[in-house]
């Protein structure tokens, strides 16, 4: 596994108002490794994963991606150099069918969204069938999205960011909402992802079982702070981490 | 829940994975196949419907193809892009006006200037949308609104090069097309090929990522779409296929007239889209026929012919909310077939 660092994040502030939702966070993120932030509810995972994919603008601090600044860059373009994101809410085309939704994210990797005259996209068949196969969803190819299962929703939404080819995959809690069996298929999913294509990924997640189980490394954030960071099993070993858990601080 | 589906991939799962590629294929040639079926079965039926129909009707018929364009037309933006525009009549009436301008002041061709309104237009669209497009849903309705009144109000002040109110009238349209079926000939030929060619973006790359646009908007940015410059690219080919159908209403009015800028007249191309149904691509242009023969007929008997309007766009879209073509599509395609070219000969 190479050492490099593929996202660095230094002193990383959100602000809404008076409010600090990411407080000075510095994060780095390894290239190949599956790396959990994990915290409960309102530590501020989804909005560092929101200024991390350039749907929100950082107040202040830097956010290099390979080499490259990326805060405060438009989400668009942020997925063209490569960072790709599953969302925490459902978030696909409702009304078209999944090979559709998958062919259209292909059609942008390819760059040929302005081609108004030809039928590249009917071409793309066997690569869109491809990483839907991936996810698990080839018998749902031509049903419309909006009629899947919620896991079978976010195993989509997981295949729509593949599609992009990305060298970064950010996943918003993957098993929020799913059953036991849906978890256990998101997880095995990931980490087949992680291992068969190199992906770097960051996941944020309230079940501990599964951070613990796949992770790598683990960032603690509480409060809009980072207060624990390092390989899973040093993280696991953290008193505090534990009383946040256990609820246990008053 | 379906069990045995393995989420990891395999050598085999990814064999699997390239059989749907000839299916696909061979769906694709059914489907082109049937997409030759319907334009041509469809250009026969309305070449036919020219010869026999005459006097008045075929007027009514020349007027209809100009509404059919601009009704399909604004449905790229409203059906296709989910973008509810007021203001498509300003490159309609732009398409109108370059025409009769055209010849008013500077004596260009018929034909020059019959080419040139589509381009007029879909340059003035490129502004239009570069600022309504900054903002979304009722705001974007509301300053494309806003852009119609400007329009109308244009060119009904500025009399000295448009002449006001009065409009431009003269006899800028060739004898040849004058006469009726000649007339009506040219231009189901100029709507046959711009169905064709908005069929064609609608079924492209660009249209299934404009789709996706539609459906969600900040998904698509998430998957590297710069989704106002494809918002933009939608509205000027919109504008643009809007502007040749203000100038084939040329060949059917003989004139240019501000009313034909304002937003009211904004309003009829949806309001034939609802009709037909803007979530199929000949919704519009079948609401276009009923919508213009159902106002021929109810002027005879009604002086209120907007009231009973209002009520058939109420009833339809409580009721029947996919528009005509839409619920027939929604039954079956064989039947939604024979029920077209029944409702087609019986006009």
């Amino acid at each position: 596994m190479s050492e490099k660092a593929l996202l660095v994040a230094t002193g990383l502030v959100r602000a809404f108002g008076g409010f600090r939702a990411v407080d000075e966070v510095d994060l780095t993120v390894t290239e190949g490794t599956i790396h959990s932030v994990i915290g409960p509810n309102g530590a501020g995972k989804t909005t560092l994963f929101r200024l991390l994919t350039g749907i929100l603008r950082p107040t202040s601090g830097t956010l290099e991606f390979d080499g490259a600044q990326i805060g405060g860059k438009p989400p668009d373009m942020v997925a063209r150099l490569g960072l790709a994101q599953a969302f925490q809410t459902t978030n696909i085309f409702p009304r078209m069918s999944v090979l559709e939704s998958v062919r259209a994210a292909l059609v942008s990797r390819h760059h040929r969204t302005r081609d108004m005259f030809s039928w590249f996209h009917t071409r793309l068949t066997g690569e869109a069938m491809d990483m839907i196969d991936r996810v698990g969803l080839t018998e749902f190819a031509d049903e419309e999205s909006q009629t899947l299962s919620h896991g079978d929703q976010r195993a989509l939404e997981v295949a729509l960011a593949l599609a992009v080819q990305p060298r970064l995959l950010l996943l918003d809690e993957p098993t929020a909402g799913m059953s036991p069996f849906e978890s256990q298929r998101m997880v095995s999913l990931v980490r087949a992802l992680s291992r068969d294509m190199g992906l770097t990924v960051i996941l944020s997640e309230h079940d501990m079982d599964t951070v613990f189980g796949i992770s790598d490394e683990v960032t603690v954030m509480h409060q809009g702070k980072v207060i624990a960071d390092g390989p899973a099993a040093e993280v696991r070993a953290n008193d505090e981490v534990m009383s946040i858990y256990l609820g246990s601080e008053a | 829940m379906s069990s045995g589906k393995s989420p990891v991939p395999t050598a085999s799962s990814q064999e699997e994975a390239r059989v749907p590629t000839g299916a696909g294929a061979a769906a694709r040639s059914s489907s082109l196949a049937r997409s030759v079926a319907t334009p041509v079965a469809l250009t026969v039926l309305m070449v036919a419907l020219g010869f026999a129909v005459g006097g008045n009707t075929l007027t009514t018929l020349e007027e209809v193809l100009a509404l059919v364009v601009f009704a399909t037309a604004t449905n790229l933006l409203l059906g296709q892009a989910g973008l509810v525009s007021f203001g498509q009549a300003v490159f309609y009436g732009i398409g109108a006006y370059t025409v009769g301008l055209g010849w008013l002041h500077w004596h260009l061709s018929f034909w020059l200037t019959f080419f040139l309104a589509p381009v007029v237009s879909a340059l003035v669209a490129i502004p239009v949308g570069l600022v309504a497009l900054r903002a979304r849903r009722l705001y974007f309705a509301l300053s494309t609104l806003a852009f119609s009144e400007l329009a109308y109000q244009l060119a009904e002040s500025r009399y000295d090069f448009t002449q006001g109110a009065n409009g431009v009238f003269g006899p800028f349209v060739p004898s040849v097309l004058t006469d009726p079926i000649k007339g009506y000939l040219f231009l189901l030929a100029v709507t046959v090929v711009s169905l064709l060619l908005m069929w064609k973006v609608t079924r492209s790359p660009f249209g299934l990522v404009t789709r996706a646009i539609r459906e969600n908007r900040g998904r698509a940015q998430a998957l590297g779409v710069n989704v106002y410059r494809h918002q933009l690219i939608v509205f000027v080919v919109s504008g643009f296929f809007c502007g040749l159908a203000g100038a084939m209403f040329v060949v059917y009015s003989q004139s240019a007239y501000p009313e034909l800028l304002d937003w009211t007249s904004s309003g009829t191309p949806i309001f034939m889209a609802v009709i037909g149904g803007m979530g199929t691509f000949l919704g519009p242009a079948l609401g276009a026929f009923i919508y213009q023969f159902g106002h021929d007929e109810l002027v005879r008997y009604v002086s209120d012919w907007q009231l009973v309007l209002g009520g058939v766009l109420l009833l339809i879209v409580m009721f029947w909310p996919d528009g005509v073509l839409g619920s027939l599509t929604k039954v079956k395609w064989s039947q939604w077939r024979n029920s077209l070219n029944k409702g087609g000969s019986d006009e």
